[in-house]
């Protein structure tokens, strides 16, 4: 049986919030969604060891902490760095993609801008991640 | 032709054969000049011609002989008149393969309108020279009494062939080997 | 005395008198020879000299002359003014003039001067007796004596600082340059996603009003909605198109040699083709020298735009190659709707569309335009109405080579 993640969204965009929890209720999915607005939110909420999430859904343009930033955080903490995380973003900026995946990204999607598009695709990539063997630590 | 080969010529035949050969030379010759050199002046070649034919027909020397004693006698005298042209060399045969090159340069820079004959070497060794004589004088015994005396003159003898490529001596073969 | 004997001597006297006048003749005409070239010689001379004292003294350009050990001799005005030295008061050494800095370079270049008898294009810096530091350019040789044996050098000093002052403004203001495009290019790219995802969101909240009202909504509200989702992918479509366009910078990094034959193919793998349009290559295309993404771009637009405005029952569409001199020459001609003359210009203008139809923003004839000029070539068109339309565009076959 697939099974159920944790995610953490972190997104500053309310809507983009709004439209995951949507589409995971729409889908009839049973993920639990933990929302950060900002990297430096997730970096708190990521501080509780014993409530880590399975997946990070990550948004490059924040205030603040920008995602690259957020990533080179993540990446450079011992138990935080294996914890699969995905870029959602609307940048197709080539300079941002390398970067990313130089840094360790296990994803980076476009946010499409037809929501039918973005249904599809978070139902992929869920789908996707559900069936997958992650690390507890 | 220049002016101090017939002076030289004039004056060796006058020490041998006294100034009355001369008298006859001249007289019985066809002379544009008269038989009044100067040595700066330049004459026509067919007056040395004339003079020579008459010399050998009165003394029955033959022309060749005539120009190889002459030959050696000019040799002291430009001996004489160029000392550092001879002191530049140190061997004969060194001497006598740079005649194209150096000696007749030098020549020029005296007189410049001389015409000259070509000395091409063929072949040199330490103790051997071949050369190629070409001149419409025909005057090759002529350079043969220099070369005698330029030996004599570092104390040095040769043995030097003359064989004619052409009949006439306007191309003649030297071929000289030291003793 | 015989009669025959002094007639002898008499003769002999006669002769000598004759070459004595002769000779005195030939040393008279001589000298007097020599006496002409002489004063021929003098000439010269007086000539050749008041012309170096003229070069000496007008040149524009300092004139240094120096012992072999640098010493200064001879300084011409512009030395002077230049170095601000007045060597008739002060003896100086090249040493002294020339910037510590540079000391290395300077003996080499002497070095190098001293071995080849001249050194050409020797550049350093040089202090002046005031201190100011300035750029000089020097052509320098050794002057020999008639020995051969070297006795001096002299030197053209030439003042560039100012040159070199603006050659290395250059330098920051391309740099500068650079950084700014990057700048404007990162700026693009941040602008288009701020004006993308309101989009976005725009449109989640469309569909849920949609899905959350499907029963109370009438058929025109359906419709309504519907163009309003329309509408936001023109304008998602316009954002990606200035992002696009902008994005075209000249940059060489990415040159490579491109079969464009390959690329063409490619694409026309990846283009939409209606089953009633005929794609040809007429010719084998060149492989030439260029950044792939560029001309993607340039080949993309053009067939895109062919296929778009074809209206014929069955269309054609043609690309051509022609070898020209410098430039390779492309074309793609096909059997569509055509381009009214008026408009020719236009429409390499961005937002210049011709055509107002909701897939064309008007921006890629002029991201076309762009790269063709980037690549020191030219696009043009003719076109007869309802008949068809040729596109033809060149590209230089060095694009490093252009200015």
């Amino acid at each position: 049986m697939d099974k159920v993640l944790k995610i953490m969204l972190i997104e500053d965009d309310m809507i983009e919030v709004m439209k995951l929890n949507r589409t995971i209720s729409k889908l009839g999915l049973k993920h639990k969604i933990i929302e950060a607005n900002n990297g430096e939110e997730a970096l708190i909420l990521l501080s509780e060891k014993d409530n880590l999430p399975d997946i990070i859904l990550l948004d490059l343009n924040m205030p603040k902490i920008n995602g690259i930033e957020f990533l080179n955080i993540l990446k450079n903490d011992d138990s935080l760095k294996y914890i699969p995380t995905v870029i959602l973003t609307t940048s197709n900026n080539h300079k941002d993609l390398l970067e990313c995946y130089k840094i360790g990204v296990s994803g980076y999607v476009l946010k499409p801008l037809k929501y039918e598009a973005y249904v599809d695709k978070i139902e992929k990539l869920l789908s996707y991640w559900s069936i997958n063997e992650l690390i507890k630590i | 032709m220049k002016g101090i080969v017939f002076r030289e010529f004039l004056d060796l035949v006058e020490e041998k054969f006294g100034l009355e050969m001369v008298d006859e030379i001249i007289t019985k010759s066809d002379l544009e000049s008269g038989g009044a050199y100067t040595s700066i002046g330049t004459y026509s070649f067919s007056e040395m011609l004339q003079l020579l034919q008459h010399l050998s027909a009165k003394t029955n020397i033959s022309i060749d002989n005539l120009l190889l004693i002459y030959g050696e006698h000019l040799f002291a005298v430009l001996g004489n008149s160029y000392p550092g042209l001879l002191e530049t060399y140190a061997d004969p045969i060194e001497m006598l393969a740079s005649i194209e090159d150096h000696i007749h340069i030098e020549v020029r820079k005296i007189y410049p309108d001389a015409e000259l004959p070509t000395f091409i070497v063929e072949e040199r060794t330490e103790n051997s020279l071949v050369m190629i004589y070409k001149s419409s004088r025909a005057m090759h015994h002529f350079g043969l009494g220099l070369m005698n005396k330029t030996f004599e003159y570092f104390n040095s003898s040769a043995t030097i062939v003359l064989e004619k490529i052409k009949e006439d001596g306007t191309e003649v073969k030297f071929i000289i080997n030291k003793n | 005395m015989s009669q025959e004997k002094i007639d002898i001597l008499q003769r002999a006297l006669k002769r000598e008198k004759a070459a004595r006048k002769a000779a005195e003749k030939i040393l008279e005409e001589k000298s007097g020879e020599l006496y002409f070239s002489s004063q021929k010689i003098k000439e010269l001379l007086a000539e050749k000299s008041s012309q170096l004292q003229g070069i000496f003294e007008n040149i524009v350009d300092a004139y240094v002359v120096m012992e072999i050990n640098g010493d200064i001799l001879k300084f011409n005005d512009s030395a002077t003014k230049l170095f601000g030295y007045d060597i008739d008061k002060e003896s100086i050494n090249a040493m002294d003039l020339i910037h510590k800095e540079d000391y290395e370079h300077a003996f080499s270049s002497f070095s190098e001067l001293q071995a080849n008898g001249f050194y050409k294009d020797y550049e350093t810096r040089i202090f002046t007796k005031y201190g100011k530091v300035k750029w000089v350019h020097v052509n320098g040789s050794i002057v020999f004596d008639k020995d051969k044996k070297p006795v001096a050098a002299q030197g053209i000093v030439r003042d560039i600082t100012e040159i070199k002052n603006l050659e290395l403004q250059k330098e920051k203001l391309v740099l500068k340059l650079e950084k700014s495009n990057d700048e404007l290019h990162q700026y693009a790219h941040i602008v288009s996603h701020d004006l993308k995802s309101p989009l976005r969101s725009i449109d989640a909240l469309v569909n849920w009003l949609k899905e959350d009202n499907l029963e109370k909504f009438d058929e025109a509200s359906i419709q309504n909605i519907s163009l309003i989702e329309t509408t936001l992918e023109k304008m998602e479509q316009l954002i990606s198109d200035v992002l696009n366009y902008s994005s075209v910078a000249a940059d060489n990094s990415n040159i490579i040699d491109i079969n464009t034959n390959t690329l063409v193919k490619e694409l026309l793998n990846i283009i939409y083709i209606p089953n009633h349009i005929e794609i040809k290559i007429c010719n084998t295309l060149p492989t030439i020298k260029g950044d792939k993404t560029k001309l993607q771009q340039v080949f993309q637009n053009l067939i895109s735009n062919a296929i778009k405005f074809s209206d014929k029952e069955k269309g054609l569409i043609e690309i051509d190659f022609k070898n020209i001199d410098d430039f390779y020459q492309f074309s793609i001609k096909d059997n569509g709707i055509g381009v009214e003359k008026r408009y020719h210009e236009r429409i390499f203008k961005i937002f210049h569309s011709v055509n107002n139809s909701k897939d064309s923003s008007g921006i890629g004839l002029s991201i076309v335009k762009k790269i063709v000029d980037l690549y020191g070539g030219e696009i043009w068109l003719t076109s007869e109405p309802n008949v068809g339309t040729t596109f033809f565009f060149t590209l230089k076959k060095q694009p490093n080579g252009r200015s």
